[in-house]
């Protein structure tokens, strides 16, 4: 009754380990639990332990071999049992577990054979035969890469044959942005409310992803402005949850057709992340007269973004999980309202809330890329511009707001995550007051 | 033409700024060896527009001396390959006087040349050698391909307080295209998309651009849109406009005409797969020169450094297209 003591899988993209300690040799007795061997990994030693009491009757490799993941280092079985050496069977990964079970039959197979079995099984999982991309959009997908089957060089897996495969799977989402249908707001206008009235061109305030108007209520006070101060909602979220943008295109000519649709021609933006990329895009396109703009944490600065939170804010249905996430958005985590995470779920209740913004998500984001860019937006725009962001961002990397262009004023705050307007409400009013201010 | 916007670009920025000068091995009388002078020595007089002797490094330390001092001399090293006869002052002197000086001291010097191969000038005037300034902090590395980026870029290196090191391509002077009259400024670290594409990002720049432009067209008729940025200025590089494309494109193909081993494309690269590696789909191919001194004979000159060819088979590798044999030209 001879059993294996496997090589343990440490990790999805282990294939083999270095065998760098056997604590026994043939003959030994173990028991279970004992520490019978150290096997390294790329970065770690790790242990492997005996799940089986009895005598060591085979030890298959020895220090510095390479042991193949799942497969048997050690056999153990009864004192003076002799092992089997007829077994005809192969030894993979997929059939471990049932032999395990069995636990009846000795198990050998040339080390050729092995290793030509590992090395399919290698390409399989996709563990160097899938492109790096390819891995990533399969695994944003939800889809094994291992029932993709490849086409590139040596039948590595590549992006267009994840793309293939989306597509032969019916109803499901593709991962790649969507195309076509832009904007479906109802009337064709999105929801602008007045938070304040005044006097003056007016200032209009544009949430970031998966916020919405109302959450700029707080900050208006600090602002300390005559002017109206108005805010919209983006397609897809709050009010507008039914109207879709799939990309940064629609999403800003949504935007900019609401505000001509409210009769504004002269304008202050401010705008938070995404909607601060929607501001200064609309303030580079020139077609309304923009007086001041004003970017808090703006995204389209560089390519990169923390594409996890979009990923686990959107997937998120429970408040202890949706909380770890929204954690991100702030530096101090006592300054993230407690009622935020209970509203957030709240509203995507009985709407198309979370689907439309992973629609939007899909067209603006690919994984930890922005796919758009405000440079030239802002390369464009002459008017005064600031940008404010914290240095410990954690949606965006702080140091990307190094590509803002010279004319534009960059504030970089100490101890303030993505939120600004919330961890450092007062100046950033009166920063975005003065930008307003300094127009005339 | 190429040469034509250089000289309106010294000649705008000597008009301008008094303390412009410019020196160089038959630049005055002659007009300098590929004409980007001439006229000069007539206009601003021999004080201004100044032939040298076959010196180099005499030239360099002049330059670097008068820049500190706080002119703003041109020098006009024939061919790059003889500025390795002032490496201590470009790269002991000039590039660290700044730090060295607590920021107070600046060197607003410019070296003009030229390198690459061009008609078989063999192995001492032929050479590619970018990626010896490219390693040095402190200098800044131009490297313009077409007439309106050496106006624009030429300009703004005069106007700048640290060194510049200003390679041309002796294959590009006679190269035509618009160039904007006048105050026409290109800020370092801005790069420029020559051909917009959505399959595959082709990073090259000077005398690489009009082949890799050429690439492009053959990719474009088997249905690959292959995008050509230049960087225009190797130091500062312009990061974000390089990730950005590939983020888009998922692909790249980095030509250039220095050799393989230790170049500018080597570093490129390893920055992308570093800031870039989940937008990969396929391995980054870089065309480069072979490892060997540029041979003299004509078609070894030319199989010796990347042809336009080499840069379509390239691009086909990166979509995972089957290679096949290109007819022989």
């Amino acid at each position: 009754m001879a059993r294996p003591i496997l090589m343990p899988q440490v990790g999805q993209d282990l294939t083999e380990g270095k065998i760098t300690a056997l604590n026994i040799k043939v003959g030994d007795k173990v028991k279970k639990g004992d520490i019978v061997a150290e096997v390294e990994s790329e970065k770690a030693v790790f242990e492997v332990e005996a799940f089986e009491t009895g005598t060591v009757l085979e030890v298959r490799y020895k220090v510095g071999d390479m042991a193949i993941v799942l497969e048997p280092i050690i056999m153990v079985g009864e004192e003076g049992e002799v092992l089997e050496s007829a077994a005809t069977t192969g030894f993979s990964g997929e059939n471990a577990q049932e032999i395990v079970s069995q636990a009846g039959e000795s198990v050998t197979a040339t080390p050729v054979e092995l290793a030509r079995e590992t090395e399919t099984a290698w390409l399989k999982t996709g563990t160097g035969g899938s492109s790096p991309l390819a891995r990533r959009l399969a695994g944003s997908a939800g889809v094994d890469i291992a029932q993709i089957t490849g086409t590139g060089p040596r039948g590595a897996v590549v992006k267009r044959d994840v793309e293939a495969f989306q597509r032969s799977r019916s109803g499901t989402a593709s991962v790649l942005p969507f195309s076509g249908s832009s904007v479906r707001a109802s009337g064709g206008a999105l929801p602008v409310r007045t938070l304040q009235s005044g006097t003056g061109d007016p200032v209009v305030l544009i949430h970031g992803f998966g916020g919405e108007l109302s959450a700029w209520k707080p900050f208006v006070a600090h602002l300390g402005l005559a002017n109206p101060i108005l805010a919209l909602d983006l397609p897809g979220h709050g009010a507008a949850a039914s109207s879709v943008a799939t990309d940064f295109e629609s999403l800003t000519a949504a935007v900019h057709a609401s505000l001509v649709a409210e009769g504004i021609d002269r304008v202050h933006l401010v705008g938070h992340s995404l909607g601060a990329a929607v501001a200064a895009s609309i303030a580079g396109g020139g077609n309304l007269q923009v007086r001041s703009l004003s970017l808090l944490s703006p995204g389209g600065l560089g390519p990169r973004i923390n594409g996890d939170y979009i990923a686990g804010f959107l997937s998120s249905t429970s408040e202890a999980a949706l909380k770890v996430w929204l954690e991100l958005l702030v530096h101090d985590p006592a300054l993230l309202p407690g009622v935020l995470v209970r509203a957030t779920l709240a509203a995507r209740e009985g709407t198309a809330m979370v689907d439309h913004q992973a629609r939007l998500a899909a067209g603006v984001f690919a994984g930890n890329t922005q796919l758009f860019s405000i440079r030239d937006a802002l390369l464009r725009f002459g008017g005064p511009v600031r940008a404010i962001v914290g240095r410990e961002d954690r949606i965006f990397p702080s140091e990307q707001s190094d590509a803002v262009p010279s004319h534009v004023g960059l504030y970089r705050l100490p101890n303030v995550g993505h939120l600004p307007q919330l961890e450092a409400a007062s100046l950033v009013g009166r920063l975005v007051a003065e930008a307003v201010r300094s127009a005339g | 033409m190429y040469r034509d916007a250089l000289r309106e670009a010294i000649d705008e920025e000597m008009e301008r700024d008094s303390s412009v000068f410019i020196i160089g091995e038959g630049i005055a009388e002659r007009g300098g060896s590929y004409k980007v002078t001439e006229g000069l020595l007539d206009k601003y007089g021999a004080n201004r527009v100044r032939d040298t002797p076959i010196a180099e490094a005499g030239m360099i330390g002049v330059g670097v001396g008068a820049a500190i001092a706080g002119a703003r001399p041109i020098v006009e090293i024939l061919y790059v390959d003889f500025a390795m006869l002032g490496m201590d002052m470009l790269v002991n002197q000039a590039a660290k006087f700044r730090l060295m000086t607590g920021g107070d001291g600046r060197v607003p010097f410019v070296m003009r040349t030229q390198g690459g191969t061009g008609g078989g000038v063999a192995a001492q005037h032929s050479q590619s050698l970018e990626a010896l300034f490219y390693h040095i902090p402190g200098l800044q590395v131009v490297m313009p391909s077409v007439p309106a980026d050496a106006k624009g870029l030429l300009k703004y290196a005069l106007r700048q307080q640290d060194p510049v090191m200003f390679l041309e391509h002796k294959h590009l002077y006679m190269t035509k295209g618009m160039v904007p009259d006048g105050e026409h400024v290109i800020e370092f670290g801005k790069g420029d998309i020559k051909r917009p594409g959505k399959d595959v990002t082709i990073i090259a720049w000077s005398n690489m651009i009009p082949r890799a432009l050429e690439a492009a067209a053959k990719l474009a008729e088997e249905g690959i849109d292959a995008e050509v940025l230049d960087p225009r200025t190797l130091v500062p590089l312009d990061k974000a406009m390089i990730l950005t494309s590939v983020a888009k494109t998922n692909r790249v193909v980095i030509a250039q005409e220095a050799v393989r081993r230790g170049g500018v494309a080597s570093d490129i690269a390893s920055i992308i797969q570093a800031e870039a590696f989940y937008d990969l789909d396929a391995p980054i191919e870089i065309v480069a020169g072979l490892n060997i001194p540029v041979p003299f004979n004509l078609e070894l000159e030319k199989a010796s450094v990347p042809q336009v060819d080499d840069i379509v088979v390239a691009a086909r590798r990166t979509l995972h297209a089957k290679s096949f044999a290109l007819a022989a030209e």
